[in-house]
């Protein structure tokens, strides 16, 4: 109770498939958070690359100049240098020349670079260069080249890997979210059926869609269970009318009987006593019937195997039935095969055998002719009394059914029963039939 | 004949050693497990009726013990449980014969009678008779007053078992079990028809009245005037 109580009352955020959901976009932003930082790696190792190259061109250029050109023309070439190819600053012996007013200490040599802020008075106030020393024959040279654009650059990379990090996360865990209440709706359904089964109404089954998913698969598994523990259920109380039939009428005959005593003679008494003891017998022996069907049924009794030979079983069936056939004045017959030997239970299997003859005679009727046939591994039961309707063909073998609805006919209504549970066991198919008229009971072995 | 009764219920106690005592028995009782062991092999019995279910050591475990010890004493058990694989579990464990409760003192009286005589040799016998009714088992001619009955095989054995306990009550499942090697309760009437048939045949001689229905209880093969 309180197990189902606490299942109907889960939030989304606390089923199996959020959990998964959690693990899953973990991962996937895991997987994008890689890749974007791979990308971005390549990116500056590209970045850096260009920088480098464009710097090495621009020192050769300077070398060369410094070799071909005199002091002024190179003094030109470094003022008049384009800005946005390369800032280039000359320190001759007077002053700096180019477009920098300053040469900050400690520049390494290219192609070795560092990275220097500088002040300008545009609108961005502050830039980063990269830039190193080229040492020509006029002095000491300084190419360098802008890379805050880079920085924009990265800066803006990481602003769109960040938003897109968060659009995963959020995208999924949305998803998982709606994903795990749908699988919740299915299963909260099914825990309200599951309780209306609970409180007895076991008619209810569980809504099974087209779509075959395994949440249909479960559902459909769970109404076959339904639908054995109903049938079984029906067949119970259907048992426990009879078994009050069964076992109170011969009790309260008793009672009645006991109660009597006390008034019969003693002439009377001896015969008073025998008809009790009668009744008595008759309940014990529905009572031991159902006890040992239950044991067959559920495989309790073990079999003691042995081989046996159907034709011996059939002739020592006709051999005990023959005279129970006479007296209703019918006729028994035998016909025996090919002798087949099958591994059973001589006592059980014969039993079996012996209550669907002595079923046919009771049932019959006066005068009517009873086969035992034996051919192979099957064995018929054939007679051409009134047979029984084709819709009880099944009802019969449940246990404590008479079609007699008096039950007039002294019997336990549980012969056919134990007649099934016992060839079950052994593996043997029985099967009704029209003998037209009458019934044929085919055992096949 | 000396008889050692091991059960506890007081109830059966009473009525099986009641029993045995009319029909001129000697019994003594044990009423639990130990105790039953202990008188079993100390004292010398021709028959020990065990209960399975007993206090301090179970029936089966009892048996055990006794055939352990080499006694050969036959034993019947008694028993609630009535399952054909419990009487094989009895049987097996040692026992001779197997009944189940509840059961009626006549069918317990031609068991028990039946193993005491076991033990005793006895001459074989090529002869039965009782009143004026004779059986050659050898070459299985029956004559009743003088004239020949014309039996099949089956009322011949069903005959001879009841001859073989004259006035005395043998219930169905007894000739059930004597005439056909099947044990299981037959809960119809196979044995009363074939019985109706033997008596049939007396009748025609006049002697009809010779095999009696005991109702609610079994049949008893009277000896002739």
């Amino acid at each position: 109770m309180l197990a189902i109580a606490s299942v109907k009352g889960i939030k989304p955020y606390q089923s199996s498939a959020w959990r998964i959901t959690i693990i899953f976009s973990a991962l996937v932003t895991l997987i994008i958070g890689t890749l974007l930082f791979g990308m971005y790696r390549q990116l500056m190792n590209e970045q850096e690359l260009q920088t480098d190259q464009h710097l090495a061109s621009e020192k050769a250029r300077y070398q060369q100049m410094a070799l071909t050109l005199d002091r002024r023309s190179f003094g030109i070439q470094v003022k008049t240098a384009d800005p946005d190819t390369a800032l280039v600053v000359w320190r001759n012996s007077f002053d700096l020349v180019g477009a920098l007013s300053l040469i900050p200490d400690d520049m390494p040599l290219l192609p070795q670079t560092r990275e220097f802020p500088i002040l300008t008075g545009g609108p961005d106030k502050l830039h980063i260069l990269t830039g190193g020393l080229v040492i020509t024959r006029y002095g000491p040279v300084l190419i360098a080249t802008r890379t805050d654009q880079l920085g924009t650059l990265i800066e803006r990379f990481v602003n769109v890997a960040i938003t897109a990090l968060m659009l995963t996360i959020v995208l999924t865990l949305a998803l998982g979210y709606l994903f795990s209440k749908a699988i919740l709706r299915r299963l909260v359904q099914y825990n309200r059926l599951s309780r209306l089964i609970e409180k007895g109404e076991y008619s209810t089954r569980l809504p099974v869609s087209w779509r075959q998913d395994e949440f249909d698969m479960l559902a459909g598994k769970f109404n076959g269970v339904l639908d054995t523990l109903e049938n079984n259920l029906t067949a119970v109380r259907g048992a426990t009318d009879n078994i009050a039939h069964d076992l109170r009428t011969p009790l309260s005959h008793l009672r009645i009987g006991l109660e009597q005593l006390p008034d019969k003679t003693s002439q009377e008494l001896p015969e008073a006593c025998a008809i009790l003891t009668e009744e008595l017998d008759h309940c014990l022996a529905t009572f031991d019937a159902m006890l040992s069907l239950t044991r067959i049924e559920e495989g309790q009794q073990t079999l003691e195997l042995q081989d046996l030979s159907i034709k011996d079983m059939c002739e020592d069936l006709f051999e005990m039935a023959e005279a129970m056939a006479e007296l209703n004045q019918q006729t028994l017959l035998l016909s025996t095969g090919e002798d087949i030997k099958v591994t059973g239970d001589k006592y059980l299997l014969f039993q079996a055998l012996f209550n669907l003859v002595d079923n046919a005679i009771k049932y019959a009727g006066d005068g009517a002719t009873i086969e035992i046939v034996q051919a192979g591994r099957e064995i018929q039961i054939r007679d051409n009394g009134p047979g029984i309707p084709y819709e009880a063909k099944d009802k019969v073998f449940e246990r404590l059914v008479r079609l007699d609805p008096s039950r007039h006919n002294k019997g336990t209504g549980l012969g056919l029963s134990l007649v099934k549970a016992i060839l079950v066991r052994h593996n043997a198919k029985v099967t009704l039939s029209d003998n037209q008229p009458g019934l044929v009971v085919r055992i096949n072995f | 004949m000396k008889i050692l009764l091991v059960e506890d219920d007081v109830t059966t106690i009473e009525y099986v050693v009641k029993g045995f005592i009319e029909q001129g028995h000697n019994i003594e009782t044990a009423s639990d497990g130990h105790q039953g062991l202990l008188l079993a092999t100390s004292m010398n019995y021709d028959l020990v009726i065990l209960d399975r279910m007993l206090p301090q050591l179970d029936g089966l475990k009892l048996l055990a013990a006794l055939r352990a010890t080499g006694s050969q004493t036959p034993v019947l058990i008694l028993s609630a449980l009535s399952h054909v694989d419990e009487r094989v579990k009895g049987l097996r464990a040692g026992g001779d014969d197997y009944m189940t409760k509840p059961f009626a003192f006549s069918e317990l009286l031609v068991r028990a009678e039946k193993l005491m005589q076991r033990g005793l040799s006895q001459p074989t016998e090529t002869k039965l008779s009782v009143g004026n009714l004779v059986m050659e088992l050898l070459t299985r001619k029956v004559t009743l007053d003088g004239s020949e009955l014309m039996l099949q095989p089956k009322e011949f054995q069903l005959l001879k078992y009841l001859m073989e306990h004259p006035n005395q009550v043998v219930s169905r499942t007894l000739l059930f079990e004597a005439v056909w090697d099947y044990h299981f309760d037959p809960r119809t009437n196979v044995i009363d028809v074939h019985i109706a048939k033997l008596r049939r045949k007396f009748e025609e001689l006049g002697f009809g009245e010779l095999i009696e229905t005991v109702r609610g209880a079994g049949y008893r093969l009277r000896e002739g005037h």
